[in-house]
C-alpha cells in the first residue's frame, strides 16, 4: 500500500483514511493487549503448571481444571454467588425500574434531585459503603440496633450465618440502584413523546401507558443490564473481604470464588490452581450471560 | 471547470454490486442530474467521483487526470451534503475559511474569498453566526458557499434539497440553476425526485440498480423514454401502462381494439405507455378503451380522473380544469396512436410507431 | 411537559403526583441514610461514636478534631494516599478517555481489517473476572519490576473497554459521516478532521468516559490491593480498608474508628462534587445545530 504512508504535506502530518483507523486503536489495543490479553494468556498458561517445593515447577495439563471441578471450596462460593443474584439482582433492577418509570412519569415533585440523589451512592467507593454499612449493621453500637434497644425489641442481628448474605445484598443494591436507574432513565427519555399521546388518546391511563408500552419498549436494556448484573455479581469480592473481620467464621477464606482465587495465589502462593480458579469462574460467568440471553431471545420471538 | 470521464467504472459492498460498470462523460459546465429510486447506486456513483469512495473497477478521469486512487482534495472537488455537514462548533465564516486554511491559503485572501462569496450568497449579516442559529435555508447556502470558495473544478451535489419545505425547495432550485449560470461550472446532482431533475439538468442520468438506464436532455427522456422503468420514473404523474400484445398487423391494447402497428413487425409487444396528459375523456361507448371514474382530484390548474379500466391498473387521465367528470360515470378514453410508447417483453422501448 | 394537558390539573393527576412523590422520598432516605451517618459519626469523638445514638450528633463537636488526627496520624500518611488517589484517578481517567475516544471513533467511523474481531474482544473483555486478570498482571510486572510503583495501578487503569463501546455508539448517534465526509473534501487529514472536528462533538461522551474512568480509579479496590504493598503508595481504598481492619480486628486499634470515619468522608466528598459538576456538562448537547437528526 504505497499511498497509504502518513505524508507530510504544507509542514502538516497528513494522515489518509487508510491509516487512520489502526492510528486511532494503536494506543488502546496496545495497552489492551498489554493489560489484558497477555495476562489472560499468561494466566491460562499458569494454569496448565504445578509448583511443588520438591518437583519444581511441571506441566500437569489440564489436571488443576479436574481438581476444580470437583473443589467443594470453589462450588460452595459459586453456589451462594447463585443465592446472592437471585436475590439482589431483582431486587436491584426491579427497583431501578419502578423508580425510572416514576421519574420518567413527570408526576413527581423534585425529579433532577432524586435522580441525582439516587446516583449519589455509586459515588461512594465500595470499599467505604462496606465499611459505612458495617457500622450500621453493628448488633450494639449500629444505630439500628441502637433503636430496638431504646424500644425494647430484639436486636436485629445483620451479621449472622442466615442474614449476612441478605446484608451484603443489601449494600450491592444501595451502590448500584441509582447507576441502573439512570440507564433505565435514559432509555425511557429516548422513547418518542408522540407514543404517550396517542396512547392517552386510545384512552390508557398513565400506569397502563407505563407498563403496556414503555417497558416493553425498553427490554432491550434491561436485559444488559441482568447481563451486566450477573457478570458483575459472579465477580463479589470486595465487600465480603472488608466484612470478614465483623462476622468472623462466617465469612471465610473462600466465601466467594474471587476470594477463594486471592486467597490461593496470595495467602497460600498456588498461582497455578489460582489461575485455573480464576478460568473456570470465567467459563461460569459466560455460561451463565449465554444461557440467560438464549432464554431473554426464546421469550422475545 | 472540468470534464468528468467514467470508464467501466464498478462498487461493490462486500458481495453486493452497487453499480455495475457504469461510462459516462461529463462535458464542461454541463448540469447533469443523477436520478433515480433509493438503492438505485446514484449517491454511490456520486460519492466516487469525489473520492468519498473507493472503485472496485474501471476508471475516472478529470480533465484527462486519472484520479481514481487519489482522495477527495486532491480531485479538487467541492460537494455539498444532503445534512449540508456544517461544522456546529465553528462559525459561518469558519465553516466556509476551513478548506482554505487547510490548504494554506493567507489569511488575507481567506477572508477576502469569504467575505466575496457571503455577498454572492447573501449571507454577509451571518458570518459570525453559528450554524445551528440559522434557518434551513441559510444552512443550505452556507453550504454551497463552503463550495464555492475553494474555486472547485465541480461541484458535487447530494440530494441538497430533500431536507428543505416545499416551497423553499423551489426558491433554493431556481438559486442554484442561477448559480450555475453565473458559475458556468461543471455541477454533477443527486436527487430521487424527478421534478428536480427535470428543472435543473442539462443532462439526465437515470439509474436503477447499479446500471444506467438513459442518458439524455429532459425532454428526450419524456418522449422518448428507452425502457419502461425511465417511462414510468420520468414525469409525474405517472405514464400509464397497458397490456398489450401483436395481433394480426395491428396491435392490440389490453384485449380490445388494435391499432396499425405501421412497419412494426416484432411479436414481442407486452405493454403500451400512454401520459396522462395525452388522453382525453369522451362519452361512454366511444374511444378506444372504456372504464369507470373512481376517483376525480381537482387542483385548480388541472383535474386528474383515475379510471378503473377492467383487465388493468387505474388509468390516470389528466383533464380540463372545468371538466365534468364525476365519480362513478363509465367514460371512453381516447388517445391519438402516435402518441403511444410500446414497450417489448424485456421492458426496451420498440421505437417504431404505428403511422409513421 | 410530558403531560397531556387536559389531565394536568386534574385531581387524580395531582394525587398520583404526591404518592409517587412520597415513593421516591421513601428511598432517598434510605440512599441517605450511609451517607447521613459518615457525616454525623465524622463529628463524633471516639467515646461519643459508641455512647450516642448513631444517627444524630452528640452534643460535642468534634469534626475539626477528627479531621486533625486524620492528616496527622502515622505521620500524616492519609494526605499521601489523598495525593496518591488523585494522580491515579485523574492519569487513568483522562488517559482511558482519551484513548476510548480514539478507538470508539475509529470502530465508528472507519472500514479496516480486523474490526469485527477486535471490537468482539474489547466487548468480551467485560466478562473477565478481575482475579483472572489481577492476578496474572501481578506476576507480569513483578518480571518487570512494576510491582509498587504508580504505574502499576495506572498503566492496567488505561484499559477501559466500556469506555470503547460507549464512545462508539456516542459516536455513531452524535457524528454524522457527512461532517467527516465534509472535512475530507475540505482537503484536511484525519488526524486533524480528528481533533478539529470530531472531537469537539464527541466532548460530552469524552466527558462521559472520562467521568466512569476518574470513579472507577478512584474506587478501585482489588487492583491497588494485590499490585501495592508499601503503604507509601496506597490510594485512599487500600489505606483507609486496613485501619478499618485494624480497628475491627479488635487489637487495639480501637481508637481508629472515628479517624476511619472522617476519612470516609473526605474520601466521598471530592467524587461525588466531580459528579455534581460534570453532570451538567455532559447533559449538554453541542452537535445540535449544523447537522439534523
Amino acid at each position: 500500500m504505497p499511498d497509504a504512508v502518513a505524508t507530510r504535506r504544507r509542514g502538516r502530518v497528513y494522515v489518509t483514511k487508510s491509516v487512520a483507523p489502526y492510528l486511532f486503536l494503536l494506543p488502546f489495543m496496545a495497552l489492551f493487549i498489554a493489560f489484558l490479553i497477555a495476562p489472560l494468556c499468561y494466566a491460562f498458561g499458569l494454569s496448565l503448571f504445578k509448583t511443588t517445593m520438591v518437583a519444581g515447577t511441571q506441566f500437569v495439563g489440564a489436571a488443576n481444571y479436574l481438581k476444580v471441578f470437583t473443589d467443594p471450596s470453589f462450588w460452595d462460593g459459586v453456589v451462594l454467588l447463585f443465592k446472592f443474584g437471585l436475590m439482589q439482582i431483582p431486587i436491584m433492577l426491579g427497583l431501578a425500574l419502578l423508580y425510572a418509570l416514576i421519574l420518567d412519569s413527570g408526576r413527581v415533585y423534585g425529579r433532577n434531585f432524586f435522580r441525582i440523589a439516587f446516583f449519589i451512592p455509586y459515588a461512594v467507593p465500595s470499599v467505604i459503603a462496606a465499611l459505612l454499612w458495617g457500622y450500621l449493621y453493628g448488633p450494639s453500637f449500629g444505630p439500628f440496633g441502637q433503636l430496638a434497644e431504646f424500644f425494647h425489641l430484639p436486636k436485629p442481628q445483620f451479621l449472622l450465618d442466615g442474614t449476612i448474605l441478605g446484608s451484603i445484598a443489601n449494600i450491592a443494591v444501595w451502590e448500584f440502584m441509582g447507576y441502573n436507574l439512570i440507564i433505565y432513565f435514559a432509555a425511557l427519555q429516548a422513547i418518542p413523546q408522540d407514543l404517550e399521546e396517542a396512547s392517552s388518546v386510545d384512552g390508557a391511563t398513565g400506569l397502563q401507558y407505563a407498563l403496556r408500552i414503555k417497558l416493553p419498549l425498553i427490554m432491550p436494556t434491561v436485559i444488559v443490564t441482568i447481563i451486566f448484573s450477573i457478570i458483575g455479581t459472579l465477580q463479589l469480592f470486595s465487600e465480603p473481604y472488608l466484612m470478614r473481620n465483623l462476622a468472623p467464621g462466617i465469612i471465610n477464606s473462600h466465601y466467594t470464588p474471587n476470594f477463594y482465587a486471592y486467597t490461593l495465589a496470595f495467602t497460600n502462593q498456588q498461582y497455578n490452581y489460582s489461575a485455573a480458579v480464576s478460568f473456570v469462574l470465567g467459563g461460569v460467568v459466560a455460561v451463565v450471560s449465554y444461557v440467560f440471553m438464549l432464554l431473554a431471545n426464546r421469550r422475545a420471538a | 471547470m472540468a470534464v468528468i470521464e467514467l470508464k467501466g467504472v464498478e462498487k461493490s459492498f462486500g458481495s453486493v454490486k452497487v453499480i455495475r460498470g457504469v461510462d459516462l462523460k461529463v462535458e464542461h459546465g454541463e448540469f447533469v442530474v443523477f436520478v433515480g429510486p433509493s438503492g438505485s447506486g446514484k449517491s454511490t456513483l456520486l460519492r466516487l467521483v469525489a473520492g468519498l469512495e473507493e472503485t472496485s473497477g474501471g476508471t475516472i478521469l478529470i480533465d484527462g487526470r486519472d484520479v481514481t486512487n487519489l482522495g477527495p482534495a486532491e480531485r479538487e472537488l467541492a460537494m455539498v451534503f444532503q445534512s449540508y455537514a456544517l461544522y456546529p462548533h465553528k462559525t459561518i465564516r469558519g465553516n466556509m475559511s476551513f478548506g482554505l486554511e487547510v490548504a494554506g491559503f493567507p489569511k488575507d485572501e481567506i477572508r477576502q474569498r469569504v467575505d466575496e462569496v457571503a455577498r454572492l450568497l447573501q449571507l454577509s449579516d451571518y458570518l459570525e453566526r453559528k450554524p445551528r442559529e440559522l434557518s434551513g435555508g441559510q444552512r443550505q447556502r452556507v453550504a454551497i458557499g463552503r463550495a464555492i470558495v475553494r474555486e472547485p473544478v465541480a461541484f458535487m451535489f447530494d440530494e441538497p434539497l430533500s431536507n428543505l419545505d416545499a416551497g423553499l425547495r423551489v426558491d433554493m432550485r431556481i438559486e442554484i440553476t442561477k448559480l450555475h449560470q453565473r458559475l458556468g461550472a461543471t455541477m454533477i446532482y443527486v436527487t430521487h425526485d424527478q421534478v428536480e431533475a427535470m428543472t435543473l439538468a442539462d443532462r439526465i442520468v437515470v439509474l436503477d440498480k447499479g446500471i444506467i438506464q438513459q442518458t439524455g436532455s429532459p425532454l428526450e427522456l419524456y418522449e422518448h423514454p428507452a425502457n419502461l422503468f425511465v417511462a414510468q420514473f420520468i414525469g409525474s404523474p405517472k405514464m400509464n401502462v397497458l397490456p398489450a400484445a401483436f395481433k394480426e398487423g395491428r396491435i392490440s391494447i389490453n384485449g380490445g381494439v388494435g391499432i396499425e402497428a405501421g412497419k412494426m413487425t416484432g411479436t414481442d409487444v407486452a405493454n403500451v405507455g400512454i401520459r396522462p396528459d395525452d388522453i382525453e375523456i369522451s362519452p361512454d361507448g366511444t374511444g378506444l378503451i372504456h372504464g369507470k371514474v373512481d376517483v376525480v382530484e381537482r387542483l385548480g390548474s388541472d383535474t386528474f380522473a383515475y379510471v378503473a379500466v377492467p383487465g388493468a391498473h387505474a388509468v390516470t387521465v389528466r383533464a380540463p380544469r372545468d371538466s365534468a367528470v364525476a365519480i362513478g360515470q363509465d367514460v371512453g378514453l381516447t388517445f391519438r396512436p402516435e402518441r403511444l410508447q410500446i414497450f417489448a417483453v424485456d421492458g426496451t422501448s420498440l421505437r417504431l410507431r404505428p403511422g409513421v | 411537559m410530558a403531560i397531556v394537558s387536559k389531565t394536568a390539573n386534574s385531581a387524580s393527576f395531582r394525587n398520583s403526583r404526591r404518592w409517587l412523590t412520597v415513593a421516591l422520598a421513601l428511598y432517598f432516605i434510605y440512599t441517605f441514610i450511609p451517607i447521613f451517618y459518615v457525616i454525623v459519626s465524622s463529628t463524633k469523638s471516639n467515646a461519643d461514636l459508641f455512647g450516642t445514638f448513631g444517627l444524630w450528633f452528640s452534643g460535642d463537636f468534634h469534626f475539626w478534631q477528627n479531621l486533625q488526627d486524620l492528616f496527622t496520624y502515622q505521620d500524616g500518611i492519609f494526605s499521601r494516599w489523598l495525593l496518591n488517589t488523585i494522580l491515579y484517578s485523574v492519569v487513568s481517567g483522562v488517559g482511558a478517555a482519551l484513548f476510548a475516544t480514539f478507538a470508539g471513533y475509529a470502530f465508528s467511523k472507519f472500514e479496516f481489517v480486523g474490526k469485527k474481531l477486535s471490537f468482539a474482544l474489547v466487548l468480551g473483555a467485560v466478562m473477565i473476572p478481575q482475579t483472572a486478570l489481577v492476578i496474572p498482571i501481578f506476576l507480569l510486572l513483578s518480571k518487570v519490576g512494576l510491582v509498587n510503583t504508580p504505574w502499576a495501578v495506572i498503566l492496567p487503569s488505561l484499559v477501559f473497554p466500556p469506555g470503547v463501546f460507549l464512545m462508539k455508539v456516542y459516536a455513531d448517534d452524535a457524528l454524522s459521516n457527512e461532517l467527516i465526509e465534509a472535512g475530507r473534501v475540505d482537503g484536511a487529514g484525519e488526524v486533524h478532521i480528528f481533533f478539529n472536528i470530531a472531537f469537539r462533538l464527541l466532548t460530552p461522551g469524552f466527558a462521559t468516559v472520562l467521568i466512569l474512568a476518574f470513579v472507577a480509579t478512584w474506587n478501585n479496590y482489588f487492583l491497588p490491593l494485590v499490585l501495592l504493598n508499601s503503604s507509601d503508595n496506597f490510594p485512599v481504598t487500600v489505606g483507609l480498608s486496613q485501619w478499618y481492619a485494624l480497628a475491627t480486628s479488635g487489637s487495639g486499634g480501637a481508637v481508629l474508628f472515628s479517624i476511619v470515619m472522617a476519612g470516609s468522608l473526605v474520601s466521598i466528598v471530592p467524587v461525588i462534587a466531580a459528579f455534581l459538576i460534570m453532570q451538567r456538562y455532559w447533559q449538554g448537547g453541542l452537535g445540535a445545530g449544523g447537522v439534523k437528526a
